[in-house]
């Protein structure tokens, strides 16, 4: 079905997505839920599978209809398509993990208006093969996931002392004084600050470059 | 056929028919688990509010074990609330009540001692209130108030203060920012308690 995409161009999709154009840190998009889910790392990892789910499918979806598709109604087609693969996603949690579904409140849903899902299908999924789009979803969202995972995983750790809910050492000890401040909403927006600090500060976009 | 004026309204309708049928599909294919976990919810609802029964973290197969053995389901003489019963004498009721919420029903039951009066506890099966806000009911700090208050008699059995206010013995402080989901669990709750207590007249000793 997909044409195989050759090895070049992988390479060069997965770099733009996990690190050149990070829809985090370089194109800070997606953020109302990296603030929401981070305050637990498993909260954290079922919300990334979703959108690593929803992502590489539904632009690759959109890349398949994308001949057929007429060009005044392509955005109808892609939320319906996205929101297609949020419900899947949403029903199969509510059948085999409900106190999941139940913390993840309504976040799963939201999914369907995250930035990154509608920005991937119509910057790319709208203009190349399914396979290529395919990889550019997948390696967004990867890109997205492991920024989420880094401040999940100090916030987790500072705000209760353990990590995916088993004490860590040092932390979970008395010695460590928790603060509970990083894993309510304030926590959220301090943490993603400096990850996005730190990381355009180690990789600078070129019109900051430039001057 | 694709540059006639009608082709893109066709072809909305055949997308979304296409993609509504799957997921139509797939929702009906587990629509039984979905049942059950809801039915485990419930009746982790009703143990929660029943004295000595519930202890959080315990497993679905344990909540449905406990729930069978122990709990009695409504009859003539409960007035609608499930029972707790030792050696044939109601110890405590598990009290449903629902209505409308600030998004949506919220559902739950309140738990009752035998006197009819002293408040064993408070749970919630299905809400959906705002994130932060409302749908902080169903946080144990909220709902840990509600044990051992005593139902008034005149008035209102329950009733909700302004957070920070001070408290008599029927009094809980609301949920700061939730005025809306506040009034209207405050509401539910004293409308089932009303009600139950004129089907089991334990109104006024």
């Amino acid at each position: 079905m997909a044409p195989p995409v050759a090895k070049s161009d992988m390479r060069k999709i997965a770099l733009q997505g996990l690190w050149r154009d990070n829809p985090i840190f370089r194109q800070v998009l997606g953020i109302c839920s990296t603030l929401a889910v981070t305050n637990l790392v498993a909260n954290t990892l079922v919300m990334c599978t979703a959108l690593v789910f929803t992502l590489s499918l539904s632009a690759a979806t959109v890349s398949i209809l994308r001949t057929l598709t007429p060009r005044n109604i392509r955005m109808m087609v892609e939320t319906l398509i996205i929101a297609f693969y949020v419900i899947i996603v949403d029903v199969v949690l509510g059948a085999y993990w409900p106190a999941m579904r139940a913390n993840l409140g309504p976040y799963v849903g939201l999914i369907i208006t995250n930035c990154i899902v509608m920005g991937r299908c119509e910057a790319y999924g709208n203009s190349h093969p399914p396979g290529e789009a395919f990889l550019d979803g997948l390696f967004n969202a990867l890109g997205y996931s492991f920024i989420l995972l880094i401040v999940a995983t100090f916030r987790e750790v500072l705000g209760l002392g353990t990590f995916l809910g088993s004490p860590v050492p040092f932390f979970g000890g008395p010695a460590w004084d928790k603060w509970v401040i990083m894993v309510m909403p304030p926590g959220a927006f301090f943490m993603l600050a400096i990850v996005v600090w730190v990381f355009r500060s180690i990789q600078p976009a070129k019109e900051e470059k430039a001057k | 056929m694709r540059e006639k004026r009608w082709f893109p309204v066709l072809y909305m309708f055949l997308v979304t028919a296409a993609f509504s049928s799957v997921v139509i599909g797939f929702t009906a294919v587990t629509r039984e688990r979905v049942e059950a976990n809801e039915r485990l919810a419930f009746e982790a609802a009703v143990l929660a509010v029943l004295p000595g029964v519930y202890e959080p973290g315990l497993g679905g197969a344990e909540v449905h074990r406990r729930f069978v053995e122990q709990v009695s389901e409504p009859d003539d003489a409960s007035g609608g609330a499930y029972t707790l019963r030792q050696g044939g004498q109601i110890a405590a009721y598990a009290l449903p009540f629902d209505g409308q919420g600030f998004w949506a029903p919220i559902r739950g039951l309140i738990g009752i001692a035998a006197d009819g009066k002293t408040v064993t506890g408070i749970s919630f099966y299905e809400q959906t209130e705002t994130p932060g806000l409302g749908a902080e009911i169903v946080k144990a700090a909220f709902r840990n108030q509600f044990k051992d208050k005593q139902l008034a008699r005149e008035g209102q059995p329950i009733n909700m203060k302004r957070p920070g206010a001070e408290l008599d013995e029927n009094d809980v402080h609301a949920v700061t920012g939730a005025t809306q989901t506040s009034v209207r669990l405050e509401a539910i709750i004293n409308r089932a308690v009303s009600e139950w207590r004129s089907q089991v007249g334990k109104g006024g000793e």
